[in-house]
């Protein structure tokens, strides 16, 4: 029997599953990303340094703060530049909104559907009216952050190399920390319904993969960490990794070198940095008995997790900013000839962008590894997991639970070929 | 009142535009009201690909060919076809490629070419009639409510027809191209984004693209007097513009001169 999902419905991006089930036994199964390739990494080169972060912000619809930071971030690692705290603060509160507008839409969106067998939210509207609208509060808070630094929620303009060219008012920051505060008891809402939603069993014993801090939950920046003890500093990614084409897919896959796949995102953030959270997504995590795990089916769960603590540290930086003069989030630096790599936790996993810049500053070599590129071998070989222990299930069901799983990664297949 | 069917189509792009319209803010019930979602794949499974649609937006560059025959295929099954976002407006990000020898840009990415099928990056009125364009990247709301109201109400759309720098003198800000001598592209870049970039203290990248008619290669020329360099001036133009012929006449001015 051959099973075609000829496209996956409600992720972000283009892509297929293809199966062939023979006398009970899976015979073969493909991820087949048809994503069409844009050719970033090609076009790039040629490109002014200060160009960069508005056209990488460009990748991805959902995660452009992600991509402007790895990016502004790798190229201050290029000149020697070092950003003040401050600076740091206001990045972070960007990437926090960011993963707060991505978890939410994915999971009431994307994901949230299917454990209702409905097809859409909209046909969920009639009997989820709360929850749609909790859904609504919450994104709106989480667009108005990132619009209130950024100029706008998608593809925000203040970020440049250097810092920001404006900063909001005392007043705004403090308005707008306020709003987040109200909003908990809909984070804690939201992570309630999150743990009662039934999800397959499925194990993966692949190595988790997220960047970790010190004392705090890492977003720009950190330690390359596993659950398989690799602990590396960003600058050597490269010679962790490798990443390579596929003949069935536009999206490269990245491995482990001799070890394998690996997963990255919100799940492999709480498998490794679950003590950093703040006290009280911790504690309201440990109450319903989740502290991590290896289904990646739990990847929906671990979001919601990080929804009520990315509020609250959104609040809380929020309330810590002094916010003086625009002329202190802007750093002058030298152009200089060299290279500068960087990682950040975007709203799905880990984030790699590499970028050599010649004395004038333009761009004469870029790569970028997405998280949907780090998790693809991962998700092809729980698929097949995923296939081979429901084998006898009617093929509707086998479908679903597939869709199931690929949304349970998050992924995006346009960041992955960009 | 019968709902009025609806499609969503992406082609190359960052998906930033089914994403902006599935999150439609404060408008999501009128929405729902109005509109049947036959397919739109960010939001819904099992959608019909065939339509027929009242209205089809389409979103992103066409850069494989079997985007261009399913394009075609939509065109023939909607009544009004609307372009959403610089990619499918103008071409957006993904036409830079174009600035560069093809196989130069593709050989970069990967090493095995053979399976690799893209064709030269255009926007979607180089293939079929559109009806509307709702510029932007990301749009805004007003353009997006402007088109899906224009077809519920059955009359033209109307959309911002001057520059940026119209938006801007209504903001009140102080111009950044003469009083900074920062590189604006704002008085040839179609208006809608309420001036944000001047009003952030940058200047205008273009990312709604030329507006009709403009002056191109006069803004090139006082780039130029300015004392920026030549590729700087032709990056300024093929930033998001690179598939547009009046940001085309201003780097060939650039390189005649």
């Amino acid at each position: 029997m051959k099973i075609d999902i000829n496209y996956i419905a409600r992720v972000e991006g283009e892509s297929s599953v293809k199966l062939e089930i023979e006398e009970g036994k899976l015979k073969e199964l493909r991820l087949n990303i048809w994503e069409p390739p844009r050719f970033f990494e090609g076009f790039l080169v040629g490109r002014k340094f200060d160009e960069v972060p508005d056209i990488v912000a460009r990748i991805c619809g959902i995660c452009p703060v992600s991509h402007m930071t790895t990016a502004i971030r790798a190229m201050e690692n290029a000149f020697g530049l070092t950003p003040s705290p401050e600076v740091k603060r206001i990045r972070k509160i960007l990437a926090l909104s960011q993963i707060l507008s991505s978890h939410l839409a994915h999971l009431y969106i994307l994901a949230l559907p299917d454990f209702f067998r409905l097809n859409s939210v909209v046909e969920m509207l009639p009997h989820f009216e709360k929850d749609i609208k909790r859904f609504l509060r919450l994104k709106e808070a989480a667009n108005s952050i990132t619009a209130l630094f950024g100029g706008r929620a998608l593809h925000p303009v203040s970020m440049v190399v250097g810092g920001f060219t404006k900063v909001p008012s005392k007043a705004d920051t403090e308005k707008a920390a306020w709003e987040l505060e109200s909003l908990h008891g809909d984070a804690l809402e939201t992570l309630k319904m999150a743990s009662e939603l039934k999800c397959p069993a499925l194990e993966n014993h692949a190595e988790f993969v997220a960047l970790k801090g010190k004392g705090e939950y890492a977003i720009n920046g950190g330690m390359i960490s596993s659950t398989k003890g690799l602990n590396i500093k960003e600058h050597e990614y490269a010679s962790y990794f490798i990443e390579d084409e596929v003949p069935y897919s536009n999206a490269k896959r990245t491995i482990l070198k001799d070890r394998g796949s690996l997963m990255a995102g919100a799940l492999s953030r709480i498998n490794l940095g679950f003590d950093n959270l703040l006290p009280d997504a911790k504690k309201a995590s440990e109450d319903l008995g989740f502290t991590g795990g290896g289904n990646p089916f739990l990847n929906n769960l671990a979001q919601a997790v990080e929804i009520v603590h990315a509020l609250q540290e959104c609040a809380i930086l929020l309330r810590g900013l002094s916010l003086k003069s625009v002329k202190n989030y802007f750093a002058d630096f030298k152009v200089r000839e060299g290279a500068g790599s960087a990682l950040t936790e975007a709203p799905r996993g880990m984030l790699y962008h590499y970028y050599e810049i010649d004395g004038r500053g333009v761009i004469t070599k870029a790569n970028i590894v997405t998280p949907t590129a780090h998790n693809f071998l991962n998700l092809e070989e729980s698929l097949k997991k995923l296939v081979t222990e429901n084998i006898d299930k009617p093929e509707e069901e086998l479908i679903l639970m597939c869709e199931m799983l690929v949304r349970a990664y998050d992924p995006c297949f346009s960041c992955s070929v960009h | 009142m019968n709902k009025l069917r609806l499609g969503f189509f992406k082609y190359s792009c960052c998906m930033g535009c089914s994403y902006f319209f599935a999150y439609v803010q404060k408008h999501v019930p009128e929405v729902l009201a109005s509109f049947d979602f036959v397919f739109i794949k960010l939001l819904s499974r099992k959608g019909i690909p065939e339509g027929p649609f009242d209205i089809a937006l389409v979103e992103g560059t066409i850069t494989e060919a079997w985007q261009v025959d399913e394009l075609k295929m939509i065109r023939e099954h909607s009544k009004k076809l609307f372009a959403i976002g610089s990619c499918a407006v103008i071409g957006g990000i993904p036409a830079i490629k174009a600035t560069s020898p093809e196989l130069e840009v593709e050989k970069r990415v990967y090493k095995n070419l053979s399976s690799i099928h893209s064709i030269k990056p255009h926007a979607v009125d180089a293939y079929v009639k559109v009806d509307g364009y709702i510029r932007g990247c990301p749009p805004v709301e007003r353009d997006l409510y402007e088109a899906l109201t224009s077809v519920l109400t059955g009359r033209k759309p109307d959309f911002p027809q001057y520059s940026v720098c119209i938006e801007c003198k209504l903001k009140g800000n102080i111009c950044v191209l003469i009083a900074d001598d920062m590189p604006c592209m704002g008085p040839v870049t179609n208006a809608g984004c309420g001036a944000l970039c001047p009003s952030m203290n940058r200047a205008c990248y273009s990312c709604f693209g030329p507006m009709k008619q403009a002056n191109a290669p006069g803004l090139a020329k006082k780039f130029k007097a300015m004392g920026i360099s030549r590729d700087d001036i032709i990056r300024k133009f093929t930033e998001f513009g690179a598939d547009t012929i009046e940001f085309r006449k201003a780097v060939e001015m650039v390189y005649e001169d």
